[in-house]
């Protein structure tokens, strides 16, 4: 199965498994349909789409075989640099706005461009300090917009 | 209408909203020239600059982004033979030929006063026609309402050549998005799956956010190898300089072309989500057909870059109606505009120009001066420009996902939105990756809580469901649903047949 399969069969479970929660739903008194009529049309919809796609790709294997095209991508970098994002995710609440941007741009900006030599690891160190410092003053002290306070560094 | 555009372009050339419309078209130009960073990613990085203004402030710089991004992929498409964007990609066939052979400066400004005049005809039409489509649309009720939503939403679907069910798919996860957490009639929980954060429902700006910005990032990263730089090769020294009068010229004695392009942007920019990457192909195929001469185009005809730059920056105008007149987003950069004015408190659709006319006439008001404005900072900062577009794609990335977070965050400060952002980022890579299109996925999560509001309504006001077939308006475009899904249908089986064909011809 191709991706196309796998994806439809994804969805398809997922709409199955929201259609069925919705059976649960009470139906409330003031509205004649209930908070479940909609989304079962939208999950029958999308079951129904994600069947069909999961059909055609089987049927359209069966036919022609798809020659896969082979890329040069670099899928470890994205794996690596969504971990880094969501790493900086979970510490922004812990560590605060200043020192997580801090640590996230500088880190970044190394995974996606490992620095060579001092003036390389200058570089990527002035970036994260510029990005951190800059946004913290334009966005709280200019445009008082609250950023996340760290609850270890309470900053 | 024309004392209040009056008073609207006296307000908005004060320096309280000239700044953030300067610094917007500013914004919009660097954006729209660096080859990768699209409109979209530039109006999410602005996007959180707006939260500390007001509402015309915001909007006017959105609009400056939106304006000067559309034009600033030509500087990159005429100088580099890289369009900046996907609405310049017809600008490089004939914009990158002239500047080879000696013209840089004539196929810049040729673009440049094209972009500006068919912004001025987008323009027009903006001023011209929101007011009476926003009045047409007043007479509609939740039957007209749920099946204009369902219109737009099966156009942007069907719009899709490759699989159409996947792009109805697509659409169909977008309204997935808005049936979890709650009811929007009555405010009931349901579906929230014991997650706590998914209680109130889920925000479409995070979602669009995340969806859009990690899509276009990580597709960027996963092509990089080191830090990728362009322009290197490009010699700073060149000359620009030109006759303006001459230029000028050149477009306004070409009225049929410039008005026929600009009208195709309008049109384009009017139907949700097909946006300027097509309105620049279609105009200048359509500027080739017309030609006397076709078989010049592509080495540097004039003509290829007036079509093309005319057309997208009317695109502008018409995707700013389908929002001021029905509340429907044409396409990202419009649905952020929608989130903007959310934040603020304000409805968009067809009530806004009558309960917010200073707002409305601002918004045509800084449309408008974005375009003088437009044409200074390309003309005097094109060459600069260029060493703009070395930034390393290493060091972009990292800023651009911080104000990704503070655009999240700062919607209701707590860090849901910023999960939220993260979870939908993961999405929107994985739907690239899989071949899903993303336009109408967004036009589902932001259209769906008013088709469900729309659905109810009409059938706690009437429950005979053949109303929505038998009124008239509401009839006609269920029809107009049902004919796009059978033209989109018909265009998928042509499509197939052609790469068919194209795959035939290669063995």
């Amino acid at each position: 199965m191709s991706r196309d399969g796998i994806a439809g069969l994804a969805v398809l479970a997922a709409s199955l498994v929201l259609f069925a929660l919705t059976l649960d739903l009470k139906v409330n008194p003031m509205v004649p349909v209930g908070p479940g009529f909609y989304p079962r049309i939208v999950l029958g919809l999308t079951a129904l789409l994600s069947l069909g796609l999961v059909v055609s790709d089987v049927l359209s294997r069966k036919k022609t075989p798809k020659v896969r095209e082979k890329q040069d991508l670099n899928y470890p970098l994205v794996a690596l640099s969504f971990a880094v994002f969501a790493l900086y995710a979970v510490a922004l609440p812990w560590l605060g706005f200043r020192i997580a941007t801090f640590l996230f741009v500088g880190g970044a900006n190394a995974l996606l461009d490992p620095p060579r030599g001092a003036k390389g690891w200058g570089r990527a160190l002035v970036l994260a300090l510029l990005t951190s410092l800059v946004t913290w003053l334009v966005f709280e002290r200019w445009l008082s917009v609250l950023l996340p306070r760290g609850r270890w560094t309470g900053f | 209408m024309l004392e209040l555009l009056g008073t609207a372009l006296v307000n908005v050339a004060q320096m309280k909203y000239l700044v953030p419309l300067f610094f917007g078209t500013l914004a919009g130009v660097v954006g729209g020239a660096l080859p990768g960073v699209t409109i979209t990613m530039t109006i999410i990085v602005v996007l959180p600059f707006t939260f500390g203004l007001d509402p015309l402030q915001g909007l006017a710089a959105m609009t400056g982004v939106y304006v000067g991004g559309s034009a600033g992929g030509l500087v990159t498409a005429v100088l580099l033979g890289i369009p900046g964007t996907p609405s310049a990609i017809a600008t490089t066939f004939d914009g990158h030929p002239m500047a080879k052979k000696g013209e840089p400066g004539r196929a810049m400004w040729l673009g440049l006063w094209a972009s500006f005049f068919g912004g001025l005809v987008g323009g027009a039409f903006l001023i011209l026609s929101t007011g009476p489509l926003a009045k047409f649309a007043l007479e509609f009720g939740p039957w007209e309402f749920f099946a204009l939503f369902v219109f737009a939403l099966s156009m942007v679907a069907g719009l899709v050549e490759s699989s159409l069910a996947k792009g109805l798919l697509s659409g169909g996860l977008g309204l997935i998005v808005t049936v979890l957490g709650n009811d929007p009639v009555m405010g009931q929980k349901r579906l929230t799956l014991g997650i706590p954060m998914l209680e109130g429902g889920i925000d479409f700006l995070p979602v669009l956010i995340g969806v859009f910005a990690f899509a276009q990032i990580m597709s960027e990263v996963e092509r990089m190898g080191g830090a990728a730089r362009l322009g290197d090769a490009v010699d700073r020294s060149l000359s620009l300089a030109v006759s303006h009068l001459k230029v000028i010229w050149e477009i306004l004695s070409r009225p049929f072309l410039l008005l026929w392009s600009a009208f195709i942007g309008v049109v384009i920019g009017v139907l949700p989500a097909i946006g300027g990457s097509a309105a620049n192909m279609i105009a200048y195929d359509q500027a080739k057909k017309m030609s006397k001469r076709p078989q010049h185009f592509g080495s540097g005809v004039p003509e290829g870059i007036i079509a093309s730059e005319s057309s997208n920056n009317a695109n502008v105008g018409g995707s700013l109606v389908t929002i001021m007149a029905f509340g429907i987003p044409g396409d990202a950069v419009t649905a952020v505009m929608l989130g903007a004015l959310t934040i603020h408190g304000i409805q968009s659709g067809p009530l806004f120009i009558v309960q917010n006319p200073q707002l409305a006439y601002g918004i045509f008001a800084a449309y408008l001066l974005a375009h003088p404005l437009m044409v200074l900072i390309i003309g005097l900062a094109a060459r600069y420009m260029l060493r703009v577009v070395t930034v390393p794609k290493a060091a972009l990335f990292p800023v651009v996902l911080v104000l990704c977070v503070i655009g999240a965050y700062a919607l209701n400060n707590t860090m849901q939105n910023v999960y939220i952002l993260l979870a939908f980022g993961l999405l929107g890579y994985a739907m690239v990756k899989g071949g899903f299109p993303l336009a109408p996925f967004i036009l589902g999560v932001v259209l769906g809580d008013q088709i469900e509001i729309n659905l109810i309504r009409a059938i706690m006001t009437d429950s005979d469901p053949w109303l929505f077939l038998t009124r008239p308006i509401s009839g006609s475009l269920i029809a107009l649903s049902v004919a796009s899904l059978a033209f989109s249908i018909w265009q998928h089986y042509r499509h197939r047949a052609r790469v068919a064909g194209a795959a035939d011809a290669d063995f």
